[in-house]
């Protein structure tokens, strides 16, 4: 390892500088990508394909470090540590337990996970690296069904990790944000740091036809029911629930993978997000939420709408003022600006879509899952992603009921869509 | 099943409840053995405050995922230390070898117990520290044989818990020591 690798550094994108400040054991700006193969790992064999992706991504071949005004990523000489998955997933990465790496590799019996935090990557970069990371797994673990082809992967110069946000922020974009609170999920919740995980695989065929029947997107069919099944689950559950639901909107974030709408390569954060805001006053059946999300989506998912988002949140980063607060006052502020900030979600909703993977290595894959931290402000995440036929939308609650989950998939099975459920045992 | 088995909601109430009486009762039952052996010496209000204590810290270690054996075999040898030194400082009458450092030693192995009972899957991450802990728990015996304290009391009921752990722990976990110790020792 020469000298100069060993002294690279690099500044933390702009999304990527309030994820260290705000995080913490409550709040831990976590994800989780998991591939379930349809044979056990073999643990020397992935400590060798995730030290080979690293090669490919030296962009996550890095460390924490705190600076005077902001974090920024170092250059790491250690390898990362592979272990036996144990705890619950999503959960603070402690630096300290795995060599200072920001992204943590776990097993167990046929799943490979990554826990990454989200100032390292964002949903898309990560599912790259993964991709990398399960790729030479499967080349080590079947030697003999690849030694005849090289894999292309992208070439390395086509890599970057510059700041996307900085180089496509509009100066003079407005502000688009909403100034109404949105109803937050109540109730009793789990102890000692437990979540619970429910998957819903849900046959991707049959909710395609589903989703072409009502002239809707998948992502736009599934936010609807799941916003039909908070609605239903919550109103008339007591009086004072009632009342609050029907008051206050639902807001559902939905993040938005910005290199579809600028050409960026980078592997650093480069996302947005809408807020879908339904008001649940007028709504009559699941029909009428569904126009209400279609409606939302035209209005709020468009290149302009996204880049007042984007823009809004570069130019509070950039600002000279807040650039020049040192790092432990940027932290105590940011926590309480947080706080408030999160007040305008009621949940979050990401969906990665389709996961592409070569042909030739799908027959050793059953199917991938994503996972979001939970947290005290948004008690309930959720996440989907697609594998062939299998959509697998993902609940992490840190509530002790399970209803909205339920409602999710008796709604869906009540639309001839199949769907199977696996779980980590909290809530059975 | 994708997952490691995870003790359930319903399960973790119980078991949390559980304990909570367990521990009331506890207490209770410390406050009558003051009363009846030695009711010139409050040490049960100091035995109370440890279990208030124990719960915090257990409370405070899943949450912030900290290694709980680590912590507790720290914190039992640091809190000895600064009570022997107190006790030494103040004239050295022996109340940290007749009350504090059972009393102490009581909390260490009863939240050693808790573990080993709970976690027992996950035990051998709590082997090594449970052995030093066991360890350090032979004291209030050699404080008896060598004749170092006056009110045998604690000390008495201190090594009587630590029996129980140590039968316990070899019952449950036998197994995971004996691996634990070939890892840590091996040549």
């Amino acid at each position: 390892m020469d000298k100069k690798k060993e002294l690279e550094w690099r500044k933390l994108d702009n999304s990527a500088k309030i994820f260290p400040i705000s995080a913490g054991k409550k709040y831990s700006a976590v994800f989780r990508l998991s591939a379930i193969l349809k044979e056990n790992i073999n643990r020397k064999k992935l400590d060798i394909a995730v030290n080979k992706a690293l090669k490919k991504y030296e962009s996550f071949k890095v460390r924490m470090k705190y600076g005077f005004f902001w974090y920024y990523f170092e250059h790491n000489t250690k390898k990362p540590i592979i272990r036996r998955e144990k705890e619950y997933p999503c959960k603070y990465i402690n630096p300290k337990t795995n060599n200072n790496y920001l992204f943590k590799v776990t097993y167990f019996k046929n799943k490979i996970n990554i826990d990454i935090n989200h100032s390292l990557a964002d949903g898309n970069s990560a599912s790259i690296f993964f991709r990398e990371i399960v790729y030479s797994y499967l080349e080590l673990a079947h030697e003999e069904n690849f030694k005849d082809d090289e894999r292309k992967v992208r070439k390395v110069e086509e890599v970057t990790t510059e700041d996307s946000y900085i180089s496509n922020y509009d100066k003079k974009a407005k502000s688009n944000a909403s100034a109404k609170k949105a109803y937050k999920l109540k109730g009793k919740k789990l102890k000692l740091g437990a979540i619970s995980v429910t998957h819903e695989i849900i046959d991707f065929e049959k909710l395609r036809e589903k989703c072409k029947e009502k002239d809707v997107t998948v992502t736009q069919y599934l936010s609807a029911v799941l916003l039909y099944s908070i609605y239903t689950e919550n109103c008339g559950a007591t009086m004072k629930e009632e009342k609050n639901i029907l008051r206050k909107p639902l807001k559902l974030c939905i993040p938005v993978d910005l290199r579809k709408y600028y050409s960026s390569k980078t592997m650093s954060n480069f996302f947005s997000y809408i807020t879908l805001e339904t008001y649940m006053e007028n709504v009559k059946s699941f029909d009428d939420i569904l126009d209400i999300v279609k409606k939302d989506f035209k209005q709020k998912l468009t290149l302009e709408e996204l880049n007042k988002t984007m823009s809004g949140n570069v130019k509070i980063g950039i600002n000279p003022v807040i650039r020049v607060i040192p790092l432990f006052l940027k932290k105590i502020l940011v926590r309480l600006s947080y706080i408030e900030i999160r007040k305008y979600t009621t949940l979050t909703y990401s969906n990665i879509g389709r996961i592409g993977i070569i042909g030739k290595y799908q027959q050793y894959l059953d199917y991938f899952v994503m996972l979001i931290s939970p947290d005290p402000m948004e008690k309930i995440k959720c996440s989907s992603c697609t594998l062939g036929n299998k959509l697998v939308f993902t609940f992490t609650s840190i509530l002790a009921d399970n209803k909205i989950e339920k409602a999710f998939c008796k709604f869906l099975t009540s639309q001839g869509i199949n769907v199977e459920i696996e779980s980590n045992g909290v809530l059975e | 099943m994708i997952y490691p088995k995870k003790i359930n909601a319903r399960k973790t109430n119980i078991i949390l409840n559980l304990f909570a009486v367990v521990s009331i009762l506890v207490a209770i039952l410390l406050i009558i053995i003051n009363k009846l052996t030695t009711p010139n010496i409050h040490w049960a209000a100091l035995s109370n405050a440890g279990i208030v204590y124990l719960w915090i810290t257990v409370i405070y270690s899943i949450n912030k995922n900290i290694n709980i054996a680590a912590h507790v075999m720290i914190q039992t040898f640091a809190i000895s230390l600064l009570n022997l030194y107190i006790d030494y400082k103040l004239g050295m009458d022996g109340w940290s070898l007749s009350i504090s450092i059972p009393i102490i030693i009581i909390i260490a192995n009863v939240t050693m117990l808790f573990l080993t009972i709970v976690s027992s899957r996950r035990y051998i991450r709590y082997a090594i520290f449970q052995l030093i802990i066991l360890g350090f728990s032979t004291l209030p015996a050699i404080f008896i044989y060598e004749n170092m304290v006056h009110n045998r009391v604690l000390s008495y009921v201190a090594t009587g818990i630590v029996a129980i752990n140590f039968i316990i722990t070899i019952c449950l976990s036998a197994s995971d020591v004996k691996d634990e110790i070939i890892r840590k020792f091996h040549l």
